[in-house]
């Protein structure tokens, strides 16, 4: 079970924490950062990490704990705040986020950082191995489960798709993809630069079960999280999010999609995501 | 001829082998489940392979993903789509992941012969060795081919296997025991030595006894280990002749030919270099074996014919 189990109340103060420690990370790190994709997935990653993922720091050789493997590695900035949070690594650590040869490099891997399951960067690769994992676990007859979060910019790639069928034909309903829609990319609006929409009825047609959710509303999360069903249907998790969600001047701006706060900006966020 | 046996079918019976000795061993396919000749393996052990149809980079991912989850994953199919089509999955999901996947590049070289280059794989072995940790192999014949697959399933790193597409006779006597490595010495000759890779090293055997037969024995290597390999070994064979000849049915560029020309460099030697196979720019063309290596000079005649030339007048 999750070490902490935490409510959704709970849940919302320790996603502040993770975004004040995103802003911070951000602001220190010597090579700008993935800011706005950082912010828009904090809500789900929290209910993973604090409630959901049957995985604790002190498990990572459990062959049966869940697995949660971060696609859009870009995001990986609130990764490692999530994981410093929940501990799998020193907090101290956050302050080397991108130096050179630190154990934070500015894409998740695998072998320098405890928490993290599988180095990506390069976009479409989570979905396949994730397959591959709950694919593993179905033949061990393992209860573990595995998270996959993708971008939504992410999804015109096309191994996506090929792993769409995959998990189908397999049946793996011990896999959740979670969709972090915050409609932004690298160029623009995702529905200008290549539209997904309407996402639920793609993966619906490729034999999925869909569910959505407000991504950056805890409640929203935590229940349509709870709510999948195991009917041998892989699920899927449309997150509607907003990039760069919970500081005002940031949210749904495409400038932040590599930018990171300065100076001022730092004490502005900070002040927005204090603790009522 | 009776001797002669599919890589493949060897391929197949290691698997057979492994998962009754208790390994927990999956081949993953993409449709190429003839291509691999996995059906003895199939009627063994009916729910034991993963099929992704024709998706080759969800065929990898799907493989590390496997290997992740405490599996072995063998991925099976034809050589040129599993290296060109899935090359990212294979840099990222294989080898930075360090995942322990094997990779059985089937059909290799211009095994497809006539179906062209679409299908033609000239250039695996310079691809997986601009990636960095992954083990790269080219078994010259069945009896290495079984211990070297044998060793490689055993071994929990990344591999790559580079496996021909026609049955091949034996090569290596009983005794033979492959190491990783190991810089594989078929002949000891005077003036000329042959470096043959994989199936070509048959070519280089066969070139070496019309040699001989004129009196000029050269020496014949096969690099069956190409990463790992002992370079301190190789420069030593390499030290004994005044020139070499490479030999392999890929590009010139990057594969055995390049490994030998950096070891000749980087060690000092003073013998000379010269690299057969499918020459800078070019592709193989579309053809039968005997004429495809006839057109490209690799074939026992055309090995002798420039090791003729090179030979330096009595």
């Amino acid at each position: 079970m999750n070490p902490f189990s935490l409510s959704v109340p709970e849940l919302e103060r320790k996603a502040r924490a993770v975004r004040r420690r995103i802003i911070n990370l951000n602001a220190n790190s010597p090579a700008g950062g993935h800011t706005g994709a950082d912010l828009s997935q904090v809500e789900v990653l929290t209910a993973l990490y604090f409630r959901l993922l049957d995985c604790a720091p002190d498990r990572l050789n459990d062959p049966d704990r869940d697995i949660y493997i971060q696609s859009k590695g870009h995001g990986v900035g609130g990764y490692y705040c999530v994981l410093a949070e929940a501990g799998y690594f020193p907090e101290a650590w956050l302050e080397t986020y991108q130096h050179s040869d630190s154990k934070l490099p500015g894409h998740p891997v695998r072998q320098k950082t405890p928490g993290i399951e599988l180095n990506t960067g390069a976009l479409g690769h989570g979905l396949p191995v994730a397959v591959g994992l709950a694919l593993a676990a179905k033949r061990s007859n393992s209860p573990r489960k595995v998270y996959a979060l993708t971008g939504d910019g992410e999804l015109a790639e096309g191994s996506n798709w090929e792993a769409a069928l995959v998990a189908a034909h397999y049946q793996l309903d011990n896999l959740v993809i979670i969709n972090d829609r915050n409609q932004l990319q690298l160029a623009g609006p995702t529905r200008e630069i290549m539209n997904t929409d309407p996402l639920p009825d793609k993966w619906r047609a490729f034999g999925l079960e869909v569910s959505e959710c407000s991504g950056n509303d805890m409640h929203s999360v935590v229940q349509t999280l709870e709510r999948l069903t195991r009917n041998g249907k892989p699920n899927v998790v449309v997150s509607t999010t907003r990039k760069g969600a919970g500081i005002s001047f940031i949210e749904g701006r495409p400038e932040w999609h590599h930018r990171v706060p300065k100076g001022e900006e730092v004490t502005l966020a900070l002040e927005e995501l204090k603790d009522e | 001829m009776s001797n002669r046996e599919h890589l493949a079918n060897v391929m197949v019976q290691c698997f057979i082998e492994a998962v009754e000795e208790g390994l927990d061993l999956w081949p993953v396919v993409a449709d190429s489940t003839s291509t691999s000749k996995i059906k003895p393996f199939l009627e063994r052990f009916p729910d034991r392979l993963i099929n992704v149809g024709i998706a080759e980079q969800v065929m990898v991912g799907t493989a590390a993903g496997l290997a992740l989850g405490g599996k072995i994953a063998c991925t099976c199919n034809a050589a040129p789509f599993l290296v060109s089509r899935a090359n990212e999955q294979v840099k990222i999901d294989v080898c930075y992941n360090n995942t322990n996947v094997k990779l059985f590049g089937l059909n290799a070289g211009a095994s497809y012969g006539p179906l062209a280059s679409t299908h033609h794989s000239i250039d695996d072995i310079a691809v997986m060795r601009g990636f960095g940790n992954i083990e790269i192999y080219a078994p010259s014949c069945p009896r290495e081919a079984r211990q070297l697959i044998a060793y490689a399933l055993r071994s929990s790193a990344p591999t790559y296997i580079r496996m021909d597409g026609k049955p091949l006779p034996v090569l290596h006597p009983e005794a033979y025991q492959f190491q990783p490595g190991k810089v594989d010495v078929l002949r000891e000759g005077k003036d000329v030595v042959l470096v043959g890779l994989g199936s070509t090293v048959h070519e280089t055997v066969e070139a070496a006894a019309l040699l001989a037969e004129k009196g000029h024995p050269p020496g014949v290597l096969s690099l069956s280990s190409i990463r790992p390999c002992d370079r301190d070994a190789l420069a030593a064979q390499l030290q004994k002749y005044a020139r070499v000849i490479s030999v392999e049915e890929h590009n010139v560029n990057g594969g055995a030919g390049s490994l030998v020309a950096e070891v000749i460099a980087e060690y000092g030697l003073s013998t000379t270099l010269k690299r057969l196979g499918i020459q800078d720019g070019g592709y193989a063309i579309a053809g039968d074996r005997a004429s495809t290596r006839r057109h490209h000079q690799i074939d026992a005649q055309g090995i002798a014919e420039v090791a003729e030339s090179l030979l330096v007048p009595a």
